[in-house]
């Protein structure tokens, strides 16, 4: 599945992903919405990177091409080696299972499977049961998070907040490549939305996950290494770790310019 | 609105068959009736004619009952999907009460057009049978009448039992409160079904009742042929009791025919699928397993009978003369009747399949987010569908052993040469049947269904609709 790429080797460079000059349409003729509009960034590896801009700026679709989960116009995706934007659907489909991990804004779990189920669901899809040392990770995962006294509850069972921790657990357990969140934290209230943060921050400073995050608030933008922003299907800005002022007072002076 | 008349076509079919079923067999009896009635030896006998007429009903009020459970299983699974939109509206001030005479008037109106459409289609059968008929001199041609009044009736009922079922299954609109527009509306757990109490105690006193007039009425048979009428109360009482405590007994069969499908993700899946929601696993069986449980009733009823008929005659040859042709001729006019029912059984099982794989689009696009291949969810989806059917299949095969022994013993219990008590005959042929038919029957219930869900793309399950 690894296809290289003598120009540019992703693992020496840091990057974990990467895109190149990528659109995505939607429609034909005069009815056309041109999603994304020639993006080229690279997500670096160990690093909690945010994706931000307003609605509609192509956030959510740039993380569902990077993610394999949708198919781009033109222009290239890759995930470390992996060319992803010519994979076949099966194999994609494999690839979302090993390497990739999720964290949506809501209906992130099976209703039918328990919280355990639910996190061990990406081994069980692969047909083996976690091995040893990913079976103590999963452990430290589960108490770390606090859902051992929730282990054989249903999702409708939890609260929004309890849902996303499982959603967290689930997407760090097979410890992907790359963890895709799109706006974790949109059906939260502050607190909450501060725990899910800093565990997503926590897991990639203690344990050096790579994580992607999509997201419209700057408090949540905050918790990042690098700020990617987005608008109207390009990216304007790249900025180091901020704080939520810094983080609005550039929304806005975006909003001003648009 | 087009979207929800769409849901409804497969019950307006039933209602169709029902009604279809119902007025071309009574044209076909009236057809038999005048051409006896022409015959000059018959023509004096009028048991002959009664007797048919007695037949026909029977048949078409079977095909109408069971007809109308499914079409109320199918109104509960059309809710079960409806739930978010019928919350929303009853947070924004609609009554429940008004939302269920909403739902009662779909349900009229599917009555009455496929009470219309089966008038049409069974009349048009019936006059291309005894079309051909005639003209192959097989009945002699005779100025036929097809349409008679009488004939309305099966379509009135249809309209009616239709209706009514919409009413019965809508009885979940009253459960969906407002809050439930917030969050994911999930059906009820194994646990909370259980803890329905009043249903389920009427489930237990009705099965057990109509179980002990049963063995009465085997004993009964044994001196007195009326034992059958003590066996045919125990026999309906029983059996409504299984069929109001199907979220009981279903889930059992279910886990346990779960397990033949293995441990791969995929069959626990599927297996999870069928057993956590009991409630919509015992609504797509429950007319299966009346369906085979009627023939299997019925065919194991027969051949209990002609065991018995033989032994008789084997004892008292002069009293049983030229009993075997009618036998065999009866058996086969009879077993295509039934089969009908269990036709329309079958319709409603693809059709509630679909209807809940529909409902669970989302969480078909989460799990091909998170993996699973187009190949897993159509296994899976075929696991789920393999495991409803044998589950049904063997409930019914087991229930209608019971009930077609009993039936025959009590009948033919006290007999001139009668054995006495016999082991039930289970024909092989019917089991072969009912085993190719239910293979037959989890292909093409998964089919819609598996095209429909490898179609769902992963990003399906982000779309907050
Ligand atoms: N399936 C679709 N069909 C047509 N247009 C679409 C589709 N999906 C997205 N779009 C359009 O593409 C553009 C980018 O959408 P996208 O969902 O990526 O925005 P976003 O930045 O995630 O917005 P938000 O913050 O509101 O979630 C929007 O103009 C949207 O209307
Ligand atoms: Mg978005």
């Amino acid at each position: 599945m690894q296809t290289h790429n003598a120009a540019f080797d992703h693992d020496e460079a840091g990057l974990v992903a990467r895109v190149s000059r990528l659109t995505k349409s939607y429609g034909a003729g005069s009815n056309a919405i041109s999603a994304l509009d020639g993006v080229s960034i690279g997500i670096r590896r160990g690093e909690f990177t945010a994706i931000m801009g307003p609605s509609g700026s192509g956030k959510s679709t740039l993380m569902h091409i990077m993610a394999g989960l949708d198919t781009a116009t033109s222009g290239q995706a890759w995930l470390g080696n992996t060319e992803i934007t010519s994979l076949r659907d099966e194999d994609l489909t494999i690839l979302r299972r090993r390497r990739v991990g999720f964290v949506f804004q809501s209906f992130n779990l099976v209703p039918t499977l328990d919280v355990s189920g639910n996190i061990l669901l990406p081994f069980e899809l692969d047909g083996r049961r976690p091995a040893r040392d990913e079976g103590e990770w999963i452990d430290r995962l589960i108490d770390s998070l606090g859902l051992r006294d929730r282990l054989r509850h249903r999702p409708h069972e939890l609260s929004g907040g309890q849902q996303q921790r499982v959603a967290i657990a689930r997407a760090l357990a097979t410890r992907p490549d790359l963890v895709f969140a799109d706006e974790p934290t949109g059906n939260l209230d502050s607190r909450t939305s501060r725990e899910v943060l800093s565990l997503l921050a926590a897991s990639s400073t203690d344990y050096g996950q790579s994580i992607a995050m999509v997201t419209h608030d700057p408090i949540a933008a905050s918790y990042a290494d690098r700020i990617l922003f987005l608008a109207d299907g390009r990216v304007v800005e790249e900025r180091g770790r901020s704080t939520a002022e810094e983080i609005s007072s550039f929304m806005l002076g975006m909003e001003k310019a648009a | 609105m087009r979207r929800e008349m769409r849901e409804h076509v497969p019950s307006v079919l039933v209602a169709t068959l029902s009604a279809a079923f119902g007025v071309s067999l009574l044209e076909i009896t009236a057809v038999l009736g005048q051409i006896i009635a022409a015959d000059d030896v018959t023509g004096r006998s009028k048991t002959v004619g009664i007797l048919l007429g007695i037949v026909a009903f029977v048949f078409i009020v079977i095909s109408i009952y069971v007809g109308a459970i499914v079409t109320a299983n199918t109104f509960a699974t059309i809710i079960a999907g409806r739930t978010r939109t019928i919350a929303l509206l009853r947070l924004i001030g609609s009554s429940a009460a008004s939302q269920r005479r909403g739902v009662a008037h779909e349900g009229l109106t599917v009555g009455i057009l496929g009470a219309v459409l089966g008038v049409v289609s069974g009349t048009a059968v019936t006059v291309v049978v005894v079309t051909i008929a005639t003209a192959t001199r097989f009945v002699p041609s005779l100025p036929y009448t097809f349409v008679e009044p009488v004939v309305l009736l099966p379509a009135v009922a249809v309209v009616l039992t239709t209706w009514l079922a919409s009413w019965v299954g809508s009885r979940r609109v009253l459960l969906v409160s407002p809050i439930q527009a917030t969050g994911g509306a999930v059906e009820k757990s194994r646990d909370e079904v259980s803890g329905r109490r009043g249903r389920n105690v009427t489930a237990v006193v009705l099965f057990s009742v109509g179980a002990g007039l049963l063995g009465l009425g085997v004993l009964v048979g044994l001196v007195n042929p009326g034992g059958v009428l003590i066996g045919l109360v125990g026999g309906i009482l029983s059996f409504t009791g299984l069929v109001l405590g199907a979220h009981l007994v279903m889930p059992p069969a279910l886990r346990l025919t779960g397990r033949m499908f293995g441990s791969s993700a995929t069959a626990r899946l599927a297996a999870e699928n069928a057993v956590r929601y009991p409630e919509r696993s015992s609504r797509t069986t429950i007319g299966l397993v009346i369906g085979v449980t009627l023939i299997t009733m019925f065919a194991v009823a027969v051949a209990s009978y002609q065991q018995m008929i033989l032994a008789a005659q084997r004892s008292q040859p002069e009293a049983y003369q030229g009993v075997d042709q009618t036998l065999a001729i009866t058996v086969g006019v009879f077993s295509v009747l039934m089969g009908f029912s269990a036709l329309i059984a079958a319709i409603g099982m693809v059709n509630n399949l679909s209807l809940s794989v529909l409902q669970r689009t989302r969480e078909l696009g989460l799990l091909r987010a998170l993996g699973f291949t187009a190949r897993q969810v159509r296994r899976m989806i075929l696991a789920e569908s393999a495991q409803l059917t044998v589950a049904a299949v063997l409930v019914g095969l087991v229930l209608g052993v019971f009930y077609g022994w009993a039936g025959a013993q009590s009948l033919l219990g006290s007999i001139h040469g009668s054995p006495g008590l016999i082991v039930p005959a289970v024909p092989l042929l019917l089991i072969g049947i009912v085993v190719a038919g239910a293979a037959v029957l989890t292909l093409v219930a998964s089919i819609a269904p598996s095209r429909r869900a490898t179609r769902v793309a992963p990003v399906a399950a982000l779309a907050v609709d």
